[in-house]
């Protein structure tokens, strides 16, 4: 027969033991806050490419001619990337104020922007401005009067052509120097409204099932 | 300061293992079989991830999680299996990692146990944020953004990870994939992890009682089915969740990760690691007195190879003699003993253990102080040999019931000529308290013992010994009542044998001098 003990431990050994699966139940899934209730988010996001701050000149016959044949440019530029000023308001109120700068250590990589900014519910009007800090003009390619394109030959030929073609490519690819968004839109709560960079249209837009309403 | 804090551990540790000990037993106590307890669930993670993995989809993470718990009948439970298990491995490694620490196991040739165990949890905590993130959930996202925010800090990546979640795009496969590649591959990690953990044991224990690994992977299933682990909502990251289901065991830190800036986490976690990596140097303590290394008198050793085998660190190997005895000698590698004092009682000759505990040591303090009261008390007394981290209110019991206690290093450090010496000695019998199996600082201890006194194991207890006179029993915290019946039982069965009378015929240390071709050995 079992004695009476034995009986007592076991049953207090499974309460023990159910209590602490129980406990270890509970604590796999603690409810934890993460938003407020009463909040929704304007989020900005985009990557593209600072334009070059760039001082460009045409090289000479006798310079280019001192170069290796493959080496050969005719024209030389020497820059940096364009850094950017971002202001945010909502409903007039200044949110957001921030410089930025290209990615890498010499900041000349695409830049990527992320920021969120917590609003409250509601129709609410944004006014986003993105603006290069420099004055100077995006790309000074144009002043460099480039020369005797005829002098290329061979599987050179054509070469200041496409010199022009890729400075204009990059020069489109850049962000532009400055836009806006002024727009309202109504946030409902919990709702992240989305603005981006949209690079065929090159302006800023409003993403995510919100439909911009006209400005009050 | 560590001093008191390592006492307070210790007198915690203590606490719950006596705790444990009333409600399941020495035997199922899973406080002692912390380390074994998280390799079991780290096999049911194996077992139930393998599944997992075959049904879990990288082109629709949450939607393949939805799918498995729909399968009632075993996805869900799997599931859920699978994230308790996980729980269950993190919350054994920290309480073995805190044994360690409050027994002072955590230094000297166990460093690299303690920095090995050290990085398993960290890698068991990574391999449950990449887990959860599988999932795809509310909690899962917030992992996935808090990763992204906190390695964003560093220069890793041409663009920040953070923009993944920005909800311009659908978050990448690729994602999903190199998340899915760090769980799988990282558990072969682990292995190699666990191997060097144990590397330094001869004989590692890595599983349980069997009955025991059945019962808890049984009860963990029983919990998955009765309360299978909760699925949050769907990720949106055009939706500001209010709140997540967060698992508390591995993600602990989230709450407070969240409200710091990348670099003060960063240091945090550097801080805790070092910290971790010091344990070892900061509760290190002198090799000298208890604490110094075991040495072998060569004049003793007959180079019977036994020491080795019953070293549990391997810190003992034969190497040939300088004189010009056929044999090969015994040679202690002061860094990997810990002076447990099992080869003491492994060595017919008494010819190796930590100084002042060998088996002449033993002997003499038992002919100084043992013997003595044995002659002076009128009645028949039983000695008992414990080990010294028994519990102290056991022994003090033991005394008040008239026992003559002695303390040994460790049970598996007792050498059978001092059992055989206090029975000589007029002791009615000899018992001795080793600490529960997987208790045992020695590791090896109870078992060594049990097979030296019982089964011929050298250095066997003689066969002119009446076996009915010795026992071995098992002394645990909070298991005064079982100590002190098994106690009055022995001293019982011991009264109704033929009263005890000491014999003075044999030096027991001479006898057990039988260095075969070395007469003059003493």
């Amino acid at each position: 027969m079992i004695a009476a003990r034995t009986v007592i431990r076991v049953v207090a050994a499974l309460v023990a033991t159910t209590a602490g699966l129980a406990v270890l139940a509970a604590a796999s899934a603690v409810s934890l806050p993460w938003h407020g209730a009463d909040t929704a988010a304007l989020r900005l996001s985009w990557s593209a490419r600072p334009e070059r701050i760039e001082v460009c000149r045409a090289l000479s016959d006798a310079e280019i001619e001192a170069l290796n044949e493959h080496m050969r440019q005719r024209v030389e530029c020497d820059g940096r990337s364009a850094t950017y000023a971002l202001r945010v308001r909502v409903d007039g109120v200044l949110l957001g104020d921030e410089v930025v700068r290209g990615g890498g250590l010499r900041h000349d990589r695409p830049l990527h922007l992320l920021q969120t900014y917590e609003v409250s519910p509601g129709l609410r009007r944004i006014q986003l401005e993105f603006s290069r800090r420099e004055r100077a003009s995006g790309d000074s390619v144009s002043g460099a009067s480039v020369a005797a394109p005829e002098a290329d030959t061979g599987i050179f030929a054509g070469r200041a052509a496409r010199e022009m073609s890729e400075r204009g490519r990059r020069t489109r690819a850049a962000v532009p120097p400055r836009m806006t968004l002024d727009t309202a839109l109504a946030f409902a709560p919990q709702q992240v409204i989305l603005v981006t960079f949209d690079p065929d249209g090159r302006r800023l837009v409003v993403r995510a099932d919100a439909a911009p309403r006209r400005v009050p | 300061m560590t001093r008191r804090r390592l006492r307070l551990a210790r007198r915690t540790l203590t606490a719950l293992d006596a705790a444990a000990n009333r409600l399941y037993g020495w035997r199922w106590n899973p406080l002692y079989q912390s380390g074994t307890v998280a390799v079991v669930m780290l096999l049911a993670l194996l077992g139930t991830g393998l599944y997992l993995v075959l049904v879990y989809r990288l082109g629709a993470p949450y939607a393949s999680m939805v799918r498995i718990d729909q399968d009632v009948w075993l996805g869900r439970w799997m599931r859920s299996l699978h994230r308790y298990a996980s729980d269950g491995f993190i919350i054994a490694a920290v309480v073995h990692a805190w044994r360690m620490l409050a027994q002072r196991r955590s230094w000297g040739p166990r460093t690299l146990a303690w920095v090995s165990g050290g990085a398993l949890l960290a890698a068991g905590l990574v391999e449950a944020w990449t887990g959860f993130v599988m999932v795809w959930d509310s909690f899962g996202e917030r992992l996935a953004r808090e990763g992204a925010r906190l390695l964003d800090t560093l220069p890793l990546f041409s663009e920040p990870l953070s923009r993944i979640f920005a909800g311009e795009t659908a978050v990448p496969s690729a994602f999903f994939f190199v998340n899915l590649f760090v769980h799988i591959g990282l558990p072969l990690g682990l292995g190699v992890g666990l191997w060097l953990h144990v590397s330094k044991l001869a004989c590692p224990t890595l599983l349980p009682p069997r009955a025991l690994s059945w019962a808890i992977v049984a009860a963990f299933t029983i919990a998955a089915i009765v309360r299978p682990a909760a699925l949050g909502d769907a990720a949106d990251p055009l939706r500001l969740a209010v709140d997540t289901p967060i698992n508390l065991p591995s993600a602990f830190w989230l709450p407070w990760s969240e409200q710091l800036p990348p670099l003060v986490v960063f240091g945090v976690a550097t801080a805790v690691c070092v910290a971790f990596l010091l344990v070892p140097a900061l509760t290190a303590r002198a090799r000298t007195g208890a604490l110094a290394a075991s040495v072998v008198d060569p004049r003793l050793c007959t180079g019977c190879n036994q020491c080795p085998y019953d070293c549990p660190w391997e810190a003992i190997t034969m190497v040939a003699r300088t004189d010009d005895r056929p044999t090969l000698v015994a040679q202690v590698d002061p860094v990997l003993c810990v002076s447990c004092g099992i080869c003491a009682g492994s060595c017919a000759p008494m010819g190796v253990g930590p100084p002042g505990h060998s088996g002449r040591d033993q002997l003499d303090a038992l002919r100084s102080l043992t013997l003595p009261a044995l002659r002076a008390s009128m009645v028949a007394r039983c000695v008992v040999f414990c080990c010294a981290e028994a519990p102290a209110s056991h022994r003090a019991a033991l005394r008040q019931r008239g026992a003559l206690v002695r303390e040994v290093r460790c049970a598996g450090n007792l050498h059978s000529s001092a059992v055989e010496l206090a029975l000589r000695g007029g002791a009615s019998g000899v018992l001795v308290f080793a600490c529960p199996p997987r208790d045992c600082a020695g590791r090896e201890g109870p078992k060594w013992l049990g097979e030296r006194l019982f089964n011929e194991r050298e250095a066997e207890l003689q066969s002119r010994v009446d076996r009915r006179r010795v026992g071995v029993g098992t002394m645990a915290a909070g298991d005064l009542g079982g100590t002190l019946e098994f106690y009055d039982k022995f001293v019982r069965d011991a009264a109704a044998l033929a009263p005890a009378v000491p014999a003075s015929d044999l030096d027991v240390a001479l006898e057990c001098v039988t260095v075969p071709g070395a007469g003059d050995a003493e």
